[in-house]
């Protein structure tokens, strides 16, 4: 019922502005903001108490508690190698984009050459392509690598999404660099690696773990193109879900909903925690327009 | 020699122009990274679009299925577009004209759905509007209705799922331009004798002209490809462009005529990409 009247209630505010009496469209306006966010948050809220429900069916409010769901999650083969699945191709992921992107970050901090914006744009470029023509273009590539359906290939895909967040985030953190320290390394007789550990490596560290984070999280979260790969070994947990979702509505799903919110809640403090020097506003969505500008 | 040779090294390594060859060496790897990942998956669809063109022209252009997805995309996007547009600037004129308390409770709202994964809301909105979901059994507990209203699998679930991924991605390009008005504005409008609608007319709306195309354009961008949200909670009927390419690439194993559609979605994107990278990002004092 929220969810319905939500969607009318702006129109509804404007109509009472035209009063000219200064409580009701105030009064207007907030209700139509409670409806906004209960729009927002219900749909999240629902999933956990749908996991205790202590029967085989989906029901909403559950008649009991019990964990059962969550025991059938841990105790099926199918969802425990999807899970492994999705952590190894995580992990892939990272690696390649924590590397390249922040090589990228440092290679262009204080750039100011003709092209760099150009330069910048094709490292953002990935975020602003639709995900389905990226699957389609890794099925035709992959293909030809005998790379569809393996981990290795899922894992590689995701590194291409994943690498703008990284690039992002150690840019951001570099502006704290002072190029004093480099010199003084330097002037110590410090070569190139005494330059990174020393000068780079303290400055980038919270945005280099954000960035891991932020990519960790684009990867597992991911199923288009993990769906266009996917194959017998190489079903992540969101294709799985997915799967589910269309053909096997069950409460195991609820139990692996109320799992991934729970890594999503952990994955933000992470976030919070390593970014609290820098700027709050780092992990807000803003910056996820601001690279579609980029 | 080997000495000598690394002497050379150190000592480029310190003049000026060192900077720039080494600006060129931490480039490579995300050069090659990008030629390989990005690059080279769009040559394979660029060639296979060429590969298969006029085959792929035929099927494409005798479907009716291609075309009822066509308008659906354009349809639903610019449906949800306007609803998520209107939705964010009741949010976004809200954190502005709060205090910062009540901002940043604007702030956690938007962003745990945004933190959602997107499969986890598409399953709750699925438990809500199906037939004994929890809408339908909440209306008919309350005596509002005695049947339960066939909600999933339509048009309008679709759009509601779209509306309440694209929200938070909409929220902030419209806050971002209110946040430098300056509330002054107001007080000088009001002193030379205007109304709340003129003023809202007049000075709110102009000054945040970019931040809603910037929204709506954005919306609009990201609902274009959406392919889960149309399969879990549209109908047959409400299926989009990239369901279509889902169907050309595994269930008819055309590889081409896939091909071709989805270099035609991402020059459609790019297209729109550039334009909204011209929006001006500022409010007040955008050229604008």
């Amino acid at each position: 019922m929220h969810q319905l009247e939500a969607m009318r209630m702006p129109s509804a505010s404007l109509k009472t502005f035209n009063l000219g009496d200064v409580r009701w469209d105030w009064l207007a306006l907030w209700v139509a903001t409670a409806f906004i966010f209960a729009f927002l948050v219900i749909p999240t809220l629902i999933v956990v108490p749908m996991a205790l429900t202590p029967k085989n069916i989906l029901e909403f409010p559950p008649s009991g508690f019990s964990l059962h769901s969550f025991a059938d999650f841990f105790a099926s083969d199918e969802w425990m190698s999807s899970l492994l699945i999705s952590v190894e191709v995580a992990v892939i992921a990272v690696a390649v984009a924590t590397v390249v992107g922040a090589l990228a970050a440092i290679a262009l901090h204080g750039a100011k050459f003709r092209g760099c914006g150009l330069v910048v744009g094709l490292i953002l470029l990935p975020i602003a392509t639709p995900l389905i023509v990226l699957a389609i273009g890794f099925f035709g590539f992959f293909a030809r690598l005998h790379l569809v359906a393996t981990p290795l290939g899922i894992g590689l895909a995701h590194s291409l999404l994943a690498m703008p967040y990284v690039y992002l985030c150690v840019s951001a953190s570099l502006s704290g660099l002072d190029l004093q320290l480099v010199r003084a390394v330097q002037s110590m007789g410090g070569g190139v690696l005494a330059v990174f550990r020393f000068a780079y490596l303290p400055v980038i560290l919270p945005g280099l773990v954000g960035g891991m984070v932020f990519a960790f999280a684009v990867s597992f979260d991911e199923v288009v193109i993990a769906y266009f790969l996917q194959g017998p070994d190489a079903t992540t947990l969101p294709v799985r879900i997915f799967l589910n979702l269309q053909y096997n509505l069950t409460p195991v799903v609820a139990a692996v909903s109320t799992l991934l919110l729970l890594v999503t809640v952990l994955l933000l403090g992470m976030q919070m925690v390593f970014l609290k020097r820098r700027s709050r506003m780092s992990f807000l969505p803003g910056s996820f327009s601001m690279d579609k500008e980029g | 020699m080997v000495d000598r040779s690394f002497g050379w090294v150190a000592r480029l390594a310190c003049t000026v122009r060192a900077v720039v060859l080494w600006r060129a060496l931490l480039l490579l790897p995300v050069f090659l990274f990008l030629a390989a990942l990005l690059l080279w998956p769009y040559i394979e669809i660029i060639s296979g679009t060429v590969a298969g063109w006029s085959a792929s022209l035929k099927v494409l252009s005798s479907s009716a299925l291609l075309w009822r997805n066509i308008v659906n995309t354009v349809l639903i996007s610019l449906a949800a577009m306007l609803v998520t547009t209107v939705l964010a600037y009741v949010l976004a004129f809200m954190a502005w004209m709060t205090g910062p308390r009540a901002r940043l409770m604007v702030f956690a709202f938007v962003l745990l759905p945004f933190w959602t994964d997107v499969l986890v809301k598409n399953f709750a909105w699925i438990e809500l509007l199906r037939d004994n979901g929890i809408i339908n059994d909440f209306l008919m507990w309350a005596g509002v209705i005695h049947e339960p209203l066939h909600l999933l699998h339509t048009r309008f679930a679709v759009i509601v799922g779209m509306v309440h991924y694209c929200l938070p991605y909409a929220f902030f390009p419209i806050f971002a331009v209110l946040l430098p008005i300056d509330k002054r504005l107001d007080r000088a409008a009001v002193s030379l004798g205007a109304g709340r609608w003129s003023r809202a007319r007049l000075v709110l709306l102009p000054l945040s002209l970019s931040g809603i195309l910037a929204s709506s354009l954005l919306t609009f961008i990201i609902s274009v490809g959406f392919f889960i949200t149309p399969v879990l909670l549209g109908g047959p009927g409400d299926q989009m462009i990239s369901n279509a390419i889902d169907y050309y690439q595994s269930k008819l194993v055309d590889f081409h005529a896939a091909s071709f559609l989805a270099l035609g979605v991402s020059l459609v994107v790019t297209v729109l990409v550039f334009v909204y990278q011209r929006i001006p990002a500022e409010g007040q004092h955008a050229s604008a």
